[in-house]
């Protein structure tokens, strides 16, 4: 991670660490290219505004070097730039400050499974709940569970994630592809829509929700 | 961040350094510009008039020439008539009386016989400069130079019948001398010529080049004393310069509308957020004099729940503010209707459904208009955000949409509480709400994104409601517009 801002760098890497991460951190892009240059890392966390060197030069110059590990960019900007939009088409990632940390979490993993290629798996499951990706047939216990087309992007998507918050930001672009708030949560009705169907007639509950950030499904 | 500081800092220094160095060069451009323009003018005008001049010159001395040798050819031609009618004495006669008359200038005559025998020479004293030995007699017209140098005799001669030769010429000392006069004048008239040249170079240059200068003077004032409400002086001649003026005064209009927008827009926000700041720092405060772990964590959920609440709110009061000063970035295409309002619709299907209100729209087919679809979907989420929310159980919302003339007309109508008179006319304001509104959670600022977002694309907003029987919010845009145009800076 290369990120100027000590409780950021600080709160961020604590938190990878918690979700079975090894973390280094570099103050400038100096020092991050160095770190870069060392190798051996799955993806990198790297600030755009970065003394002495900037985030965008840092990739140019780790990517000139050959290293092509995947970067996940972080903005203070409200709008994202082109520049940032092009790295995103080759396949590093960007999140705009301030952010959820599950969030992070989520963009970091994603990117990993990208570079790596994990192959995609056809189906789902978290404890006895499952989701057929190919018959998009959803079950628990046995019983089918009959899901509506958004109600079945959410599922897939919490099941993808499963053991990680997503916010309700994330939810509403996965799901609407909206990048706003609508205003009224829109995620919150589809959330208890999901819950309902999965959960209600169901032990033990998979379907939580985390105040102030977020849901996530996960068993107990 | 703090490393980074520094580097924020120095720019406007740089600006400053910049400014500087403009300043202490001021007037070397345009005197340089001046210099080149009043230099051009002049040479091309001394060369013109001297070449004028030379040519006329040329032309002069070529006739002049040409009239004396007509006379020499004629004279001859006559004298030779003469020594054929009556010999040597005719001839010699002829001559005496001719020059005896004093009509013309003297000529030179001579008759040789033989090699070297001569017969007769009449001469001007002053001609015995030449050396006449020295005509070799063949041709028509020959050119002998004076010993001095300074006068040529032109002499013609031609082989009488007996054997003799005649020869006739004639100094060019007179012409050379009018020649001479001549050129005195026009070294007088070249000397005028070049005087005149620089003058008025100087002249068109200045007075070319005054408007520039006013027009720096003016624009460095501005610079300078960052007073941008001072503005550029335009004469009526409507010229290029007078133009150029124009369009900087319009400029700085601009500049003057961003900047005011900008303030307008930066105090709003500092405002805004202060509540939110106040009711964080106040939640903060109470759980830290907590001992109730329960409370404590309560407490931060509350926090993250009002830090995203501020966030948002930032957001949309960077939105209202780029829109209102007119610096949004659209990204302008034709938006099918339909397809959008669709999209709209599924968004607060599920909230529609549970609070049993029916969601109908009516969209002409094929309709499109120009705008940025993000932004078209965000103001329309929020009119129907906004529909739902304050319509009961059991109500309905309508969207419609329609071409209305030049303008795409676009309607949200519910059968909600409505808005009570005295609110309409404030709903578009941010952060404004009605005593009806303040139990719903929202930030207050939906509407007034609405009226940003449509005033950005060069459309209006509009609201009739009543009390008790639901509100109608209409959104009209341009229908249409270039789509280029409205990429605005």
């Amino acid at each position: 991670m290369v990120e100027d801002d000590a409780t950021i760098a600080d709160f961020v890497s604590k938190g990878l660490a918690e979700a079975g991460h090894a973390v280094d951190v570099a103050t400038d892009g100096e020092k991050g290219v160095a770190l870069a240059l060392k190798g051996g890392y799955d993806a990198a966390i790297v600030d755009v505004m970065l003394p002495r060197l900037d985030g965008l030069a840092l990739i140019d110059r780790i990517r000139a070097r050959g290293i092509h590990t995947p970067v996940l960019i972080l903005s203070a900007r409200r709008t994202v730039d082109d520049r940032v939009k092009g790295l995103q088409a080759g396949g590093d990632d960007y999140l705009t400050k301030p952010f959820a940390f599950a969030e992070l979490l989520a963009r970091l993993q994603a990117l990993i499974r990208r570079s790596t290629g994990q192959t995609e798996p056809t189906r789902l499951s978290l404890g006895n709940l499952s989701l057929d990706l190919l018959s998009r047939g959803a079950e628990r216990d046995g019983k089918p569970i009959d899901l509506r087309p958004r109600e079945y992007t959410l599922l897939e998507y919490l099941l993808r994630n499963q053991g990680r918050v997503l916010t309700k930001t994330m939810i509403l672009s996965h799901v609407w592809g909206y990048n706003f708030d609508p205003g009224t949560n829109v995620v919150d009705v589809l959330v208890s829509r999901l819950r309902e169907k999965i959960d209600r007639d169901f032990e033990p509950k998979l379907l939580h929700t985390v105040r102030g950030v977020g849901y996530v499904l996960k068993a107990g | 961040m703090d490393e980074r500081e520094p580097d924020s800092r120095s720019r406007p220094q740089n600006g400053l350094l910049d400014e500087r160095r403009h300043t202490s060069a001021n007037e070397e451009p345009i005197a340089r510009i001046g210099l080149r323009l009043a230099a051009w003018y002049a040479i091309v005008f001394v060369i013109t008039s001297l070449a004028i001049v030379l040519l006329t010159y040329r032309l002069l001395a070529a006739s002049l020439e040409e009239r004396d040798q007509q006379l020499v050819i004629s004279t001859l031609r006559e004298y030779s008539q003469r020594y054929a009618e009556g010999g040597l004495r005719a001839l010699a006669d002829a001559v005496e009386i001719e020059q005896r008359s004093g009509r013309q200038e003297r000529m030179f005559v001579r008759v040789v016989r033989g090699p070297s025998e001569t017969l007769l020479l009449s001469a001007p004293y002053a001609w015995n400069d030449f050396d006449v030995s020295r005509l070799r007699g063949r041709g028509e017209l020959e050119e002998l130079l004076s010993e001095s140098g300074t006068a040529r005799l032109e002499v013609a001669s031609a082989r009488l019948p007996d054997g003799t030769l005649l020869q006739v010429g004639k100094s060019s000392e007179n012409r050379e001398a009018l020649l001479a006069r001549y050129r005195t004048v026009l070294a007088i008239i070249s000397l005028v010529i070049v005087f005149v040249a620089l003058a008025g170079g100087a002249i068109v240059t200045r007075s070319t080049l005054q408007p520039i200068r006013q027009l720096i003077t003016a624009v460095r004032g501005i610079v300078r004393t960052g007073r941008i409400d001072a503005r550029v002086p335009v004469r009526a001649d409507r010229d290029a310069i007078d133009e150029l003026s124009a369009l900087f005064n319009e400029m700085l209009d601009r500049i003057t509308t961003l900047i005011r927008g900008m303030e307008h827009a930066l105090d709003n926000v500092a405002h805004d957020l202060r509540t939110p700041m106040t009711r964080l720092r106040g939640v903060a405060e109470r759980a830290l004099q907590s001992d109730d772990e329960q409370a404590q964590r309560e407490a931060l959920v509350t926090s993250l729940e009002e830090s995203e609440r501020i966030l948002a709110m930032l957001d949309t009061l960077m939105d209202i503010s780029e829109a209102e000063t007119g610096t949004m970035r659209l990204d302008v295409t034709a938006v099918p209707v339909a397809a959008l309002v669709r999209e709209v619709v599924e968004l607060y299907e599920d909230i529609a459904e549970d609070k049993h209100i029916h969601v109908s729209t009516d969209v002409e087919t094929d309709l499109t208009v120009p705008a940025d679809a993000k932004r078209l979907r965000q103001a329309l989420a929020n009119l129907v955000d906004n529909a739902i929310k304050y319509t009961p159980s059991g109500g309905r919302v309508e969207i419609r949409a329609r071409r209305d003339g030049t303008v795409v007309r676009l309607d949200v109508t519910d059968t909600g509480i409505g808005i009570e008179p005295h609110d309409l006319p404030h709903v578009w304001e941010r952060l404004y709400r009605g005593d009806q509104s303040r139990a719903e959670r929202g930030l207050g600022l939906g509407l007034s994104l609405v009226r940003a977002i449509a005033i950005a694309h060069g459309g209006t907003v509009d609201v009739s409601a009543e009390p008790g029987r639901g509100s109608t919010f209409t959104v009209r845009l341009p229908a249409d517009r270039q789509i280029a145009s409205i990429t605005r800076m």
